[in-house]
């Protein structure tokens, strides 16, 4: 993938840019927002990672908002030291599509990374999710494994929905939280763990093959091989 | 004898410079403060048919001795009480 | 000098010494213009009216009557104040009782005061000049020396009215400075003993419920407040100095000593491993910390929205009761059909779920977590979250709404020491606060019921 990173601070920018260079993708770097909105406005990305101050009289409010007025949709990450709701909601409103606060974990950036950019650009319709021998479908609502029917808690049909939706990628806990259940707080204890252990002893037990997997350090990926 | 002579005469000057001072003519004055319009008075009430009634010829009097012991105007205003006195009611 | 100028206590004093004098002032205009203006104006209205009788005359009859007119109106002058003047065309004296004609009398100028002698006295006169025509110049006037006597005399009295009018302005000027002053004292040496550092100082309040008294008021909730945030920053600095210090103190030792013996490479990972969580647990409780920073500055009032509690609270439930089931613990939820507030979606449900998690911490396997809501006033809701757990000593109970505030108890347990800050500074936020009790007094194990009260304003 072909990310474009705005980042001022020289030490952060190494380090994410190592990281994403590592995990396969194509990282191009601007270390203020004039660059990067003329990098971002000249050439084609799979998703920008921004920082939301930046120095050069363009922030990546600033940009983002200048991207959108152009009909550019590229994906959008912030990554902001200000932790604030405000300056969340402002930067989700100005056209960004997640916000990450620093200090960050490398994988949260990774995870989020890979979401966003292959995040369908059309939310289709689909009317059924499926995996190896397990199906879901979304009028029914109902989920059946090697023709079983499994059943699912409403909570557990949209967590099991959510890791569906983004088959083979690593889905952090705070992205479930915030994507599950709309909480923006740290949860204090491994609730998220407990719900992962509860799906999965649902879908998981019983068959040899397990789907739902622990990615250590990150968080949990569904797919179909081991 | 000479020096002092001169002394008076420019103290004669000052007190009367200030007369000088306010212009060419004197002050006007009023004449009817005197012995003689006294009497003018008293003719004038002799002409009147009242004249001899109460209280105009006390007044009169009064008046005339006023202006012979030297308050002519006081003697004027009995005088010219006596005539309105006098005067026939309107 | 200049301060005493710019005090505004004798900024007032000076505006009520100005406004006196200003209304004295006036008030002797007045008293001027009704008296001696009236006196000048009877004067002339009768030097008018003899002018237009001897004016009339002189139609009549010509120069003789007129003269005879003068005589007759001189001989019946009791009051001796009237002056008359009549000259042919060479300058003659035809009638009247002046000698000559008076330097100041012009037919130029109609009306004029001068002044005339009278037994040898100067004395002042209205004057009042008529040209008859054929050359012919009639003086009519009045002697005002007794009328500028009364004029001096009043004029006199003004002055002297004045000058009582200044000494009254100046005293009670002074006196309304010094009660300004006086009134204003406290306060002042409140500010000043505050500004010196003694925090603990209050403006006395003297119940008269005045407009000082509001001011005193005013400056003392505001001290309080004030008070309240200087302790919260002691309490967080202290609380940083104290429990900040030692996950990093620890990170840094185990980092230092990975790096410097000839550690293997896996004990070399697992100690950065280790620092990482350490840093990590720094960061996650400097975000509470900022969170509850932000609750009690009030910054987030601006995302409030209208919300029903109830399924917020069900969530909320349901969300932890993952974690209840999987430690053998049951929750019960009794929630009425529905409970309307204004507040912030995201804070209430921390701050429950604060609550909970707390509660699931402290409750041993097979106990049983409450949670309930409901509304026992029209604007008041209280969301109780109730334990069967230890409970907390009454003593702990008082500081446990402090941050970093850990029971004894819990000192084992994790967490941070920042949940029922956070709880208690929503509250504050939605208009309400923290309350703690025992869930069931007496027993062994009391169990902590924790509400929150919410004001609907």
């Amino acid at each position: 993938m072909r990310i474009l990173l705005v980042e001022d601070d020289a030490e952060v920018a190494r380090f994410v840019r190592k990281g994403l260079a590592e995990a396969g993708h194509n990282v191009e770097h601007a270390a203020n927002g004039r660059d990067g909105l003329f990098l971002a406005a000249s050439e084609p990305f799979d998703i920008l990672v921004l920082d939301r101050m930046l120095p050069g009289g363009v922030d990546g409010v600033r940009l983002v908002e200048t991207l959108r007025a152009q009909g550019n949709r590229t994906p959008v990450l912030f990554l902001s030291a200000l932790s604030a709701v405000d300056e969340r909601v402002k930067g989700l409103k100005a056209g960004g599509d997640d916000y990450l606060v620093k200090p960050f974990a490398f994988a949260e950036l990774l995870a989020r990374v890979e979401v966003l950019a292959r995040r369908p650009t059309q939310e289709a319709p689909a009317t059924r999710l499926r995996i190896a021998d397990l199906e879901m479908d979304l009028l029914a609502r109902s989920v059946t494994r090697a023709g079983k029917r499994i059943e699912i808690q409403p909570r557990e049909f949209r967590l099991l929905e959510h890791l569906l939706r983004h088959a083979g990628q690593v889905v952090t806990r705070t992205m479930l939280l915030e994507k599950v259940w709309d909480y923006h707080f740290d949860p204090q204890t491994n609730v998220i763990d407990v719900h992962v252990s509860r799906l999965r002893q649902k879908i998981d037990k019983g068959f040899d093959k397990p789907l739902i997997h622990t990615v250590r350090n990150a968080g949990y990926m569904i797919r179909a091989e081991a | 004898m000479v020096r002092r002579m001169g002394r008076l005469q420019i103290l004669a000057l000052v007190l009367i410079a200030p007369a000088f001072a306010m212009g060419t003519e004197p002050v006007a004055q009023i004449t009817t403060d005197s012995r003689d319009y006294c009497r003018e008075l008293a003719l004038r009430l002799a002409s009147m048919p009242g004249a001899t009634s109460e209280p105009a010829r006390s007044l009169a009097e009064d008046g005339l001795r006023l202006c012979e012991n030297g308050h002519p105007r006081s003697g004027v205003a009995r005088l010219r009480r006596a005539i309105r006195a006098a005067q026939p009611e309107h | 000098m200049l301060r005493f100028l710019r005090s505004a206590g004798f900024r007032f004093a000076l505006l009520f010494a100005g406004i006196f004098i200003g209304a004295a002032a006036l008030f002797a205009l007045v008293l001027w213009y009704a008296t001696a203006g009236s006196l000048d104006r009877q004067t002339d209205a009768s030097v008018r009216t003899d002018a237009l009788g001897l004016i009339e005359r002189w139609r009549e009859a010509g120069p003789g009557a007129v003269a005879e007119a003068i005589a007759d109106r001189l001989a019946s002058d009791v009051e001796g104040t009237a002056i008359y003047l009549l000259l042919d065309s060479n300058g003659v004296r035809l009638a009247g009782n002046l000698d000559r004609w008076p330097a100041e009398a012009s037919p130029d100028a109609p009306w004029s005061f001068g002044t005339v002698q009278r037994e040898g006295n100067l004395i002042d006169a209205r004057l009042h000049v008529l040209e008859l025509g054929e050359r012919y110049r009639l003086l009519v006037g009045r002697d005002v020396g007794e009328k500028q006597a009364l004029r001096t005399l009043l004029a006199e009295g003004i002055a002297w009215a004045a000058v009582a009018a200044s000494f009254v302005a100046l005293v009670g000027a002074a006196v309304l400075r010094r009660a300004v002053e006086q009134r204003l004292r406290p306060a002042a040496l409140t500010a000043q003993a505050i500004a010196a550092g003694d925090l603990s100082r209050r403006v006395p309040v003297s119940h008269r419920a005045d407009e000082f008294d509001r001011l005193g008021e005013s400056m003392n909730d505001m001290l309080d407040r004030i008070d309240r945030l200087m302790a919260g920053v002691r309490g967080v600095s202290d609380s940083i100095a104290h429990d900040l210090r030692t996950p990093i103190a620890r990170a840094r030792a185990k980092l230092e000593e990975a790096l410097d013996g000839q550690a293997a490479p896996e004990a070399l990972r697992a100690a950065m491993e280790q620092g990482i969580a350490d840093l990590d647990h720094i960061t996650r409780v400097f975000g509470a910390l900022l969170r509850i920073a932000e609750a009690e500055a009030g910054a987030r009032r601006a995302a409030f929205a209208p919300l029903d509690l109830v399924p917020l609270l069900a969530e909320v439930a349901e969300f932890y009761g993952a974690v209840a089931e999987s430690g053998g613990q049951a929750i019960a939820i009794e929630l009425p059909a529905r409970l309307d507030v204004v507040g912030d979606r995201d804070l209430l449900a921390q701050a429950v779920g604060n609550l909970l998690d707390n509660a699931l911490k402290f409750t041993p396997p097979g106990g049983r977590v409450r949670i309930a809501a409901r509304a026992p006033a029209r604007d008041r809701i209280d969301l109780v979250v109730e334990d069967t757990g230890p409970g907390l000593p009454a003593a702990d109970r008082a500081r446990a709404g402090e941050r970093f505030f850990r029971a004894d108890a819990s000192r084992g347990t994790p967490g941070s020491g920042l949940g029922l800050s956070l709880v208690r500074a929503v509250a504050h936020l939605h208009g309400g606060d923290l309350l703690l009790e025992d869930a069931a007094p007496g027993a062994a194990q009391p169990g902590l019921r924790a509400t929150i009260r919410l004001g609907i304003a």
